[in-house]
């Protein structure tokens, strides 16, 4: 049950039969998720991709997240691998911390979250601006181009390879595993296990290369001379790297992404931005509700009901934090973009001790690319609104966003 | 985010948590911003104490 023809078919109802990679809702989930969320069975279950179990309301998927003792990362990834983890060549490397939980969860986190915090972070936006201004300068004269893969696609890779201390001239290669990994990976497993092999051997080759050339401030080497303070070995810091490519990039190259799509579409809230350059911090939250691209799984760690369903040790349960975000119980017109809405406890970066670390740099990222957009391109709209193509599943954001200026 | 929020009234560790920078009484002036950062916490983590 891992292919799409294994698990196509027409979805008759959404709380009992759902199917996330279904072009449809791939393209726009957000009806099928408020179908879900006031029907009876406000945490839907379907069998198809392996079984999974869907809550879609705010409180619900918080609990979930709280309850990481129930509800464990031993696989964070919304379908079933095809083969365990624990074999083959690159077997125990995982996603640390992601994947990691306590005791071990605390120290996975502990070393990574120095180079996610908002002063260590800030150093990268200056260069951020930088790029956004480079990749803006190769198309603007043309007076169209594709907001998705001219522009935000191309973004976070560099900043994440910049931060890990690789070549900035992969970020294509980068890009394609991730890709192979998150996206096109879920629902071909020969696909995905190619990708993470490539990522895998790519970081091996990393790793020695540290241990033979030590870098000064440089993030792999400093992860590899931890092991005074814990118990670090190569197949952590594979995983932190690995880690770091996977989460950083496709999804917050998505949040700009669907940023830029309802821009386009928004005349009136590109002339609030411009002319109200306070708004930001709250105008990019608003989106990261409102766009929010991730949707990570649990694992059931023992039988146990919750809120009246009966979960099973091994099952899976889709956190889907865009559908909690568009809860009408949390927020108040959930399904408009409010620039400058005063209270939204969102949980695009989900909740709890595994709450996104590297929020800071997509934060960061997101603010700086919509801003050095709109100044370049003040105005623009969507070349064909039916052309727009979309990611799913894992990672929600445009692939394909052509627009015209 | 509280620091985004609040920054005169919260800042953050070599960690990224977050920290009170103003000991104590908050001045009136701050008032609002403290409310708003409580009010868009994602871990509700903020108590304001009258």
């Amino acid at each position: 049950m891992t292919t799409l023809e294994e698990n196509a078919g027409p979805v008759n109802d959404p709380t009992t039969d759902y199917n996330i990679f279904d072009p449809e809702f791939v393209r726009d989930p957000y009806p099928t998720m408020h179908e879900i969320r006031e029907s009876k069975c406000p945490i839907a279950h379907s069998d198809r991709w392996g079984g999974s179990w869907f809550p879609t309301r705010y409180e619900d998927v918080v609990s979930i997240a709280q309850e990481h003792e129930i509800f464990t990362s031993r696989d964070v990834v919304v379908v079933p691998r095809a083969a365990p983890i624990s074999e083959g060549a690159y077997a125990g490397v995982a996603a640390p911390p992601i994947t990691s939980d306590p005791p071990d969860h605390h120290w996975h986190r502990r070393l990574i979250l120095p180079v996610f915090a908002p002063q260590a972070v800030a150093k990268y936006e200056q260069s951020t601006r930088d790029l956004c201004n480079q990749l803006i300068d190769k198309f603007i004269d043309s007076g169209e181009g594709d907001a998705a893969t001219d522009y935000a696609q191309q973004i976070p890779v560099r900043v994440i390879a910049t931060m890990l201390g690789v070549p900035i001239e992969m970020s294509d290669e980068f890009t394609s595993w991730v890709r192979g990994v998150l996206e096109i990976g879920l629902t071909d497993p020969k696909v995905r296990l190619e990708n993470r092999i490539s990522i895998i051997t790519f970081f091996k080759q990393q790793l020695e290369d540290r241990k033979k050339n030590p870098r000064e401030n440089d993030l792999i080497t400093d992860l590899l001379n931890s092991g005074d303070k814990y118990p670090v070995t190569d197949q952590y810091v594979l995983g932190v790297c690995n880690l770091m490519l996977v989460a950083g990039i496709d999804t917050t190259w998505s949040a700009i992404g669907s940023s830029l799509w309802h821009l386009a579409q928004h005349p009136e809230h590109r002339q609030q931005l411009r002319a109200n350059p306070e708004l930001w911090p709250t105008a990019v939250e608003e989106l990261l509700r409102a766009y929010s691209p991730v949707t990570m799984a649990r694992i059931v760690d023992r039988d146990t009901e919750f809120q009246g369903c009966p979960m099973k040790a091994g099952d899976r349960i889709l956190m889907s934090f865009p559908a909690a975000n568009r809860d009408p119980r949390q927020f108040e017109r959930p399904n408009e973009v409010i620039l400058d809405r005063e209270h939204n406890r969102h949980v695009a970066f989900g909740s709890g001790i595994h709450r996104c670390a590297g929020s800071n740099l997509a934060r960061l990222e997101l603010r700086v690319a919509l801003q050095v957009w709109l100044e370049r391109i003040p105005e623009f709209s969507l070349i064909d609104p039916a052309a727009v193509t979309w990611a799913g599943g894992q990672v929600h954001g445009p692939r394909i966003c052509r627009v015209r200026f | 985010m509280c620091s985004i929020a609040a920054p005169e009234v919260f800042g953050s560790d070599e960690l990224g948590h977050a920290t009170v920078l103003i000991p104590g009484d908050l001045p009136a002036e701050l008032h609002g911003k403290a409310r708003r950062a409580q009010a868009n916490c994602p871990e509700d983590a903020i108590i304001i104490e009258e």
